[in-house]
């Protein structure tokens, strides 16, 4: 992840260097393709414009999105599919307990990957003079990865509710894929606009962290559905019959 | 007598599907329990709500007095538990698996822990995922006896292990008992059960047929026995003794089902030249059909 993060700003000079040219070609592009690549309108050879366009739009969050959807649709559901999770729970342990030691694995699992991506992000400003502060990158993978976390606690969610693998991969990663559609065609379909909101992708993709830093309110959004969908987890947990 | 598990009115359903209906039963502390009944019949159900892993569509547990539910954080401190289908961390060694559990529990003395190993000839070193199913089965056991726990819910506890680990296992349910621990144990094998339960619960099509001690189990116990004679031997010999039903003689070869002592059949035998004695256990369909009549005329 750090060599991932560094690679990425390892292209920067020469994507600087091919500026005008791609420029133009930008400017050829459809308003949506642009949406898509996370550029609304931000200049691709700036440092901010590169990493978002880059990064932080799409090649961060995906990464994060897979590895947390994985984990959460995983620690509940495969345990229970692969049958361990009766012996687990014939030790004098409450079903919360479990789930949050593995809900706190999740948060710890993210937040190394985030550090680690970080890191590699640093290195590579560092070296390829990249005129951005470590705050900035620390408020970009920090959205990225609240955006992605809270993938991860539906998937728990899901898993929680039917034990079924699967199940809870396949329904979070449908929602990600299709809020992330709704963001980007509402930003360009006038008749999606009033929708763009329910997309966590706007939370993350709008406010532009990386050049405007953290906002309250869109974080704010991120922790609401965690909470949310922690709480439905551990009801569900709580309640449910273990298939064998 | 103090009483360990008791259940009342306990029902499963899963969907339309029937678990277990309307079980009332009662484990006395200090005796070994056998659930008895073929596959399906709704034994790994009962032990499953007994643990708190599913939940009853109707009525209630209690172990040690305490609900099966509410409290069965508390209840598990006391209870050793061996999964009827057991699966393990493939990617621990089985050392490893054990200190794990060892210490999710709490309070177990490693040295218990090498003594089960040493007992049941397990290799703690290797691997889990290069384990055959038999040694797969002693970590089981190992775990579910670690922390001497006052009761043992044990569901087909002899599957998969050889004769050998089989008659240790038969002694270290002699043992547990002996030191005043309560085991519930579930089997599908009669033989099995005689052997090492003090009481046993018939479970049959999710109901709960008869609750019986063993030695009386023991006294109406029939066999179905095959003798081959050197000659042609007349059935009504046979025929008359009280003990023996179902008596069919072709040729040189008698065949007949024996409730009870064997001891007039072979005396009435011995006046012809026996080659052979073949004893046959019987299934467990044949028992619930002699003498409980099955389900479509329980109530006669």
């Amino acid at each position: 992840m750090i060599l991932f993060a560094f690679f990425i700003c390892a292209f920067f000079p020469t994507i600087q260097e091919s500026a005008a040219e791609l420029e133009t070609y930008m400017a050829n592009m459809p308003e949506a393709l642009i949406a898509a690549f996370g550029g609304t309108g931000s200049n691709i050879a700036s440092p901010e414009g590169y990493l978002n366009v880059e990064f932080f739009s799409m090649m961060l969050p995906m990464m994060f999105i897979i590895y947390a959807i994985g984990f959460g649709g995983g620690v509940i559901a495969g345990e229970e599919e692969a049958g361990t999770l009766d012996l687990l729970l014939a030790n004098p342990i409450p079903r919360w307990r479990v789930l949050l030691e593995k809900f706190l694995a999740m948060v710890g699992g993210i937040t190394i990957l985030s550090f680690m991506s970080w890191l590699g992000l640093v290195a590579g400003i560092y070296v390829y003079n990249m005129n951005i502060g470590l705050g900035q990158l620390a408020a970009a993978t920090f959205s990225s990865a609240l955006l992605s976390f809270s993938f991860g606690v539906i998937a728990l969610a899901v898993s929680c509710l039917t034990g079924r693998r699967g199940i809870s991969m396949g329904i979070a990663t449908a929602l990600a894929v299709g809020t992330y559609l709704l963001y980007v065609l509402a930003q360009v379909a006038k008749s999606l606009e009033k929708y763009q909101k329910l997309s966590p992708f706007y939370y993350h993709l709008a406010p532009d962290p990386l050049a405007n830093g953290l906002k309250l309110g869109d974080m704010a959004f991120f922790i609401g559905t965690i909470v949310v969908f922690l709480a439905i987890s551990f009801i569900a947990f709580q309640r449910r019959d273990l298939a064998v | 007598m103090d009483i360990v598990i008791r259940t009342e009115g306990l029902t499963k359903y899963y969907g339309k599907t029937l678990g277990i209906t309307d079980l009332n039963l009662e484990v006395k502390k200090g005796e070994v329990f056998g659930c008895l009944g073929p596959n399906g019949a709704g034994k790994t159900t009962t032990i499953r709500m007994l643990l708190d892993f599913i939940h009853p569509t109707r009525g209630k547990a209690t172990i040690f007095g305490l609900d099966t539910h509410k409290d069965n954080v508390k209840i598990k401190r006391c209870v050793g538990y061996l999964p009827g289908e057991l699966e393990l961390y493939k990617n621990l060694k089985g050392g490893e698996f054990l200190r794990h559990f060892a210490y999710l529990r709490g309070g177990v003395d490693w040295k218990h822990v090498q003594e089960l190993a040493e007992r049941l000839d397990f290799d703690m070193s290797k691997p889990i995922r290069s384990l055959s199913s038999g040694n797969k089965h002693k970590v089981g056991l190992i775990q579910a006896f670690m922390h001497k726990p006052e009761l043992l819910i044990l569901d087909e506890p002899t599957v998969g292990l050889d004769p050998l680990m089989q008659q240790e296992f038969y002694q270290m349910v002699h043992e547990a008992k002996e030191q005043g621990q309560t085991l519930f144990i579930s089997s599908h094998i009669l033989p099995e059960v005689e052997r090492i339960c003090d009481r046993v619960g018939f479970i049959r099509r999710g109901k709960l047929i008869e609750v019986e001690d063993v030695s009386d189990l023991k006294k109406h116990a029939f066999r179905q026995i095959e003798i081959h004679f050197a000659g042609s031997v007349p059935k009504e010999e046979f025929e008359n003794l009280s003990v023996v039903r179902d008596v069919m003689v072709e040729d040189s070869v008698l065949r007949f089902t024996v409730a009870g002592p064997l001891d007039a059949v072979i005396k009435a035998a011995a006046k012809f030249e026996v080659v052979n004695v073949i004893s046959h256990e019987p299934n467990l369909e044949d028992i619930f059909l002699t003498y409980y009549g099955g389900d479509e005329n329980a109530a006669s």
